[in-house]
């Protein structure tokens, strides 16, 4: 298998490239997604190699957008359709809460509704408030979604591809601010990543980093500078979480940081803290920390308060590990 | 000439006597559902009484291969094509013969085997569904016709605007039937939008038609040339349907707090009436006929009624069943817990 160093964007495009050429039910949709190529041009090209048919320019409606993808999925075709920014999703909540996450269950599984819904995520790119939110949690409280997001070119390939040859519909967060930060060598082929597993990227006896997505590579970089003994796990799917993964962890460090940028009330953070005090307290050897975006809008001049940075995540760091 | 006509309407009689039997099927399973909902046999019910003939006469014109993503109130539309009316009490019971499971609260029907989409509360967000399935089937190479059917309600939700304008801009093959029966519970029609609903298809650059609801032959009528349009790939057509809800909007209302009852049962707007009218105008039944159907209606709708009444309720396990293909391992923790 060939294979070429490409950034999150290029992976993207060749898992979508891939899936276009392997199946004639996949179909693209979204707001200027084909002769634009997209606004972070993850789509760039495919309008030209697969036709207007399936690489479709859409008008401005973002319920429309998942509506139709939906009503695409249920007559059989293999719909991606992309939200240009998860900021403007919200008008098509009741569509993906009410129709695409209950379309099999209200209709006794009689239809079925494969999907992914790519929408890139997170700050990074001086977008402000309305380029920049991470949403992870709304989708992770609607029982029916599958919720996926990748940090690394190879694993944003591998996920895509199983995303979109599940039966089930998934919400794919692309983290924006790796799009282009990292190139890896990538497969030119299809290759698929399992959903529902983490991935273990370094092993320690001290503690555990858990964390997904855009904040990835701010706690390996922070593991390296400081020579941290801690396994990190990016947890790739947060529905279904990696139970197992986290669990092993946890047994063997009993320190754990769990980092991530959405906002910490509610957030994703608070289940898996809540998970693992549930099976397995008697293995911790001091309090959950959760290093968070703060409760507040991400502001634009000022975006770099926002995220978690090394300085927060080392002060928790001491914490935990000051505890008896 | 004059033979070849009549031969013509004489072959067209059995369509049209089926399409008034579905009518009479629907009235008749309709008060049987209202009254047993009355006596706590029936948890909930959105009658679809007034609603008989437009319904009816869309499904006359419709083909097998087509598909409709309707709504609540469908029930008339489900019969005539076919759905056995099994399908629609079991729906109701929710028992373990629904196709549904018992999932889904009365009058929330799902048929894949007669092409009828399964049916959501929130109003109009099939409409949108009603657009992406219509342009899969033209991708297939399908010559299938989508009908999507909603309240006047609906009219004023962003996704109806989206439905509309998306299926005008990609011209698919699919028809909206705007089932506009002068009241979205309370608010009357006039207070839910100042213009005429078959005027906003204008903003869409689409044909917008007004046709008596009220009337099977003048539906089917309309219809017809809306589904052939679609069918001939000249895009959608948004159809008015002017009827009358003539129960409440579901056993849970009141409509006496905001109307008086505009159209009364047996009077000369009844849907049944006008057709029963029709069909003796055309020479094509006697009132001997026309008893007969409404005897047969009410024995089948007793007979079935009864049987799904005995079929036990589902299986607990399946209330969580179908969430996803494959149950996770967190509802697989959650169910140990409950069951």
């Amino acid at each position: 298998m060939t294979s070429k160093p490409m950034n999150m964007v290029q992976a993207l495009n060749s898992a979508l490239d891939n899936l276009l050429s392997s199946d004639d039910r996949v179909i693209l949709l979204g707001e200027d997604i084909g002769i634009d190529g997209g606004v972070f041009r993850v789509t760039d090209g495919l309008l030209a190699k697969y036709g207007a048919e399936r690489v479709i320019d859409t008008p401005l409606v973002e319920l429309g957008i998942v509506g139709m993808a939906i009503g695409m999925a249920i007559q059989g075709l293999r719909p991606i359709p992309e939200i240009q920014f998860q900021d403007f999703i919200y008008t098509a909540m009741d569509q993906i809460i009410n129709q695409m996450a209950k379309i099999r269950f209200r209709s006794g599984g009689e239809y079925e509704c494969p999907l992914v819904l790519r929408t890139p995520y997170g700050g990074g790119v001086k977008g402000g408030l309305y380029h920049s939110q991470s949403g992870e949690s709304y989708f992770a409280h609607t029982a029916g979604l599958t919720v996926v997001t990748p940090s690394n070119p190879y694993d944003a390939k591998g996920l895509l591809v199983s995303a979109a040859q599940g039966d089930d519909p998934v919400i794919f967060l692309e983290p924006k601010r790796l799009y282009r930060t990292a190139k890896q060598e990538v497969p030119d082929d299809l290759y698929k990543i399992p959903i529902g597993k983490a991935q273990v990227l370094q092993t320690g006896n001290d503690l555990t980093f858990i964390t997904y997505g855009s904040m990835v590579p701010t706690v390996m970089d922070t593991v390296k500078k400081n020579n941290l003994d801690a396994d990190v796990l990016d947890l790739r799917t947060l529905v279904p979480v990696d139970k197992n993964a986290i669990m092993q962890s946890v047994q063997k460090t009993g320190r754990i940081i769990i980092v991530h940028e959405a906002p910490r009330t509610g957030g994703f953070g608070a289940e898996i803290s809540a998970m693992i005090t549930e099976r397995g307290i008697d293995f911790l050897y001091a309090p959950i920390l959760r290093v968070t975006g703060p409760d507040s809008p991400i502001p634009y001049r000022m975006e770099e308060y926002y995220a978690p940075n090394e300085r927060r995540i080392m002060n928790a760091v001491k914490k935990v590990m000051e505890s008896a | 000439m004059e033979q070849q006509k009549k031969e013509k309407t004489e072959s067209e009689k059995p369509r049209y006597i089926r399409a008034y039997a579905a009518m009479v099927l629907s009235r008749t399973l309709d008060k049987k559902i209202v009254s047993a909902q009355r006596q706590g046999r029936v948890g909930f019910y959105t009658p679809t009484m007034g609603q008989e003939a437009l319904q009816v006469g869309i499904s006359m014109a419709l083909e097998k291969e087509d598909y409709v993503y309707g709504y609540y109130r469908d029930v008339p539309m489900m019969l005539h094509r076919g759905v056995p009316i099994e399908t629609i009490i079991n729906q109701i019971m929710g028992n373990s013969a629904d196709t549904a499971k018992g999932r889904q609260m009365p009058s929330h029907y799902t048929s894949k085997a007669m092409h009828f989409m399964s049916v959501q509360s929130p109003v109009a967000s099939n409409l949108p569904l009603a657009a992406g399935a219509a342009y899969a089937l033209r991708y297939l190479k399908k010559k299938s016709v989508v009908v999507t059917t909603f309240g006047d309600g609906a009219t004023s939700t962003p996704d109806f605007h989206a439905g509309m304008n998306l299926a005008a801009v990609f011209k698919l093959p699919l028809v909206f039937v705007c089932e506009n029966n002068g009241y979205a519970i309370s608010l009357p029609v006039e207070r839910q939008t100042p213009v005429e609903i078959s005027l906003k298809a204008v903003a869409y650059g689409m044909p917008g038609v007004k046709a008596d609801g009220m009337n099977f032959v003048e539906m089917y009528n309309a219809a017809k040339k809306a589904i052939h349009d679609a069918r001939s790939g000249n895009g959608p057509t948004l159809i008015d349907a002017l009827s009358y809800r003539m129960g409440p909007h579901s056993t849970s209302d009141d409509p006496s707090k905001y109307r008086t009852d505009e159209v009364k049962e047996g009077s000369d707007r009844d849907p049944l009436v006008i057709g029963e009218k029709l069909l003796i105008s055309m020479e094509f039944a006697d009132d001997k006929l026309l008893e007969k159907i409404r005897n047969e209606a009410i024995k089948t709708v007793d007979e079935k009624f009864d049987a799904c009444e005995k079929i036990p309720p589902p299986d607990p396990m399946t209330a969580f069943q179908d969430v996803y293909k494959n149950m996770t391992w967190m509802l697989e923790e959650e169910v140990k817990d409950i069951l």
